[in-house]
């Protein structure tokens, strides 16, 4: 049995206040394991990316507590909870946010170097990483001359840099063909299984959650779902 | 170092106003260094030329006209003050002549000394346009604007009447360039004798102890402690009799710190707003970087690390700029020269810096009051 990684309790998030206030999320609770591979779906509007936003620090409850490797998360400063950020979870995003001024090879290093790790550890793991992702030969490249599909890629590796504990990705296919879309999960799985990362994938589609271990249903702000799902790889 | 890199980056990535930017603070800065530089050289300039060949504090007797013993009581105090430039202090007589050509009459004031104390202060010696520095009982030398007038040459004989119709002829052994016009047409020098018999005065009586001090704005001071000292005696200092020059001169300055100033404001406004438009410009950048993990003073110090190297280059190629400036000035003919001082180079230099790191505080503020997820769920 694997370690519990996230422990979310009783999660509220409260937009605004008085007549004007928007309530995103109601009393959302669950546990991740160390190495899962699952989803969150639902609607849009249904409060899935706001789930997300606090699970990878970006965002405070309003009510409830996040807790990691049984830390509560919501006792920490603003310059712990970045190291944390930079340490735990890595992000990919629907929209890449690469950043164009540096090559594939900066960006992917970024997160370490943010981190202070030594930079000669850093650039093997991250030749290491980008080989991971078949990204070899691309280090040089601008950040902004890339396709669509590679600069996804490049934003996974980025986000696995610092071999974080959870990857949270947000809609990351949301933006890719259906054959780049396979490609990208294909590679989650393999990622996962090499660095035991774990992943928490929000999606609106369905047939995409299907491809995970484990679906989290959220609807108005509720988690109206939490199943186990078996995922057959395609016959190749 | 993280923040310097990316700095760099951002400022890379936006080469034409990067550029810009820096060619603002060089052209502010250049002219802080050559406004500043000009006004200081051109007020030491006029100083000079003021008070550069005369008395700065000058000891006479209480009632105008008369006479007083320099004696060894009065020169006691004078060559053992260390204010008093070393050699420069003359006793001297004055008497009013008069020159005519038969056409024309000029007034002449004549100053009797010995040439080497006259040297010391006014270093007739070094400014001699033609004959030589000499002054026996019959030699005078008279201003080029009073030679040319008269066409008088060295070697000429002049003949002078003074009060109660006395009359003397003396010869003229150089002609003098003061460097102001005014001296030049109505000064000259001839030996204490020649007043001396004129006045009907004792060997040891003189009109004036005449002296300069090395830091000309000490006048006051030492005039006042001399006064404490010599009461029988009346001590009379140049900024007192040069009141309107003085006033001009602080005018002229009040009037180039005030351009400064606002040179310097503008620059600050300058670097101030590139730097606020670079961190809109680069808001998802910073998001992204924030979510990645960078703190807010990691953040913050990637605007310090841009207006530390946009000042540090803006006020480098000022520099650059403002001594050719100044090295094109010498080429335009001005009757001084401009001295830059290394202090003042340097102080200009600092505020360039400094008024850069100080306009990247709005931008910092901005960066880290930033939050991710306002950029990552903006897209």
């Amino acid at each position: 049995m694997a370690d519990v990684l996230l422990e979310a309790t009783g999660l509220d998030k409260v937009y605004g206040e008085g007549d004007t206030s928007t309530h995103a999320l109601r009393g959302v609770s669950f546990t991740l394991n160390e190495g899962e591979f699952a989803s969150i779906v639902g609607q849009s509007g249904s409060g899935k990316s706001t789930l997300l936003n606090l699970l990878g620090l970006l965002d405070t409850p309003t009510a409830g507590t996040v807790v990691y490797h049984g830390q509560d998360v919501g006792k920490l400063g603003k310059p712990a909870l970045a190291k944390l950020r930079n340490s735990l979870v890595g992000f990919v995003f629907q929209f890449h946010h690469l950043l164009p001024e540096f090559s594939v090879l900066e960006n992917v290093l970024m997160p370490a170097l943010i981190g202070g790790r030594p930079p000669m550890e850093s650039r093997k793991l991250a030749e290491e990483t980008l080989g991971l992702l078949g990204l070899t030969g691309l280090e040089d490249k601008g950040a902004d001359q890339l396709s669509g599909g590679q600069k996804q890629r490049v934003a996974i590796a980025r986000a696995l840099m610092n071999r974080p504990a959870l990857l949270l990705a947000d809609e990351p296919t949301g933006n890719l063909d259906t054959v780049n879309t396979e490609q990208v999960y294909k590679l989650f799985r393999q990622v996962g299984a090499e660095t035991g990362t774990a992943f928490l994938i929000v999606t609106h589609d369905r047939a995409v959650a299907q491809q995970t271990d484990r679906i989290l249903e959220v609807r108005d702000g509720e988690l109206v779902q939490d199943v186990r799902n078996s995922y057959l790889p395609p016959a190749q | 170092m993280l923040s310097l890199k990316i700095a760099w980056r951002f400022l890379q990535k936006s080469r034409v106003q990067s550029a810009f930017i820096i060619a603002g603070i060089a052209v502010g800065i250049a002219v802080q260094i050559f406004v500043g530089s000009l006004i200081t050289s051109l007020q030491d300039s006029l100083v000079q030329q003021t008070i550069g060949s005369t008395s700065q504090v000058t000891i006479t007797a209480l009632s105008e006209g008369d006479s007083f013993k320099v004696d060894e009581r009065v020169l006691a105090v004078v060559r053992n003050d260390a204010r008093v430039k070393s050699g420069a202090v003359a006793p001297t007589l004055s008497v009013n002549g008069l020159y005519s050509n038969g056409n024309e009459s000029t007034p002449l004031t004549l100053k009797g000394g010995d040439l080497k104390s006259l040297d010391a202060l006014s270093s007739i010696s070094g400014r001699l346009t033609a004959g030589t520095a000499r002054l026996n009982r019959g030699d005078i030398l008279v201003g080029k604007d009073f030679a040319d007038k008269y066409a008088l040459s060295p070697g000429t004989k002049i003949q002078l009447t003074f009060p109660g119709n006395k009359e003397r002829t003396l010869t003229i052994s150089g002609v003098f360039d003061l460097g102001s016009s005014q001296v030049n047409a109505r000064q000259a020098f001839v030996s204490a004798e020649v007043p001396r018999a004129l006045l009907g005065w004792r060997s040891d009586e003189y009109a004036a102890l005449e002296t300069q001090l090395v830091a000309p704005f000490d006048s006051a001071a030492v005039a006042t402690d001399w006064r404490a000292r010599l009461k029988d005696l009346r001590i009379v200092e140049w900024q007192e009799q040069n009141k309107d020059l003085l006033t001009a001169l602080q005018s002229q300055g009040s009037s180039s710190y005030m351009i400064q100033a606002f040179v310097l404001i503008a620059v600050a406004l300058g670097i101030a707003s590139t730097l606020a438009i670079s961190a809109v410009q680069k808001t998802r950048q910073i998001g992204i970087l924030k979510a990645m993990g960078m703190n807010d003073a990691a953040a913050g110090r990637i605007f310090l690390w841009q207006a530390t190297i946009l000042g540090v280059g803006g006020t480098l190629s000022g520099l650059a700029l403002g001594f050719f400036l100044l090295f094109g000035f010498s080429f335009a003919g001005a009757s001084f020269s401009i001295t830059p001082k290394p202090g003042f180079v340097a102080f200009s230099a600092g505020i360039g810096i400094v008024v850069a790191l100080l306009s990247s505080i709005i931008p910092i503020r901005k960066t880290s009051a930033l939050d991710p997820i306002e950029v990552i769920q903006g897209g």
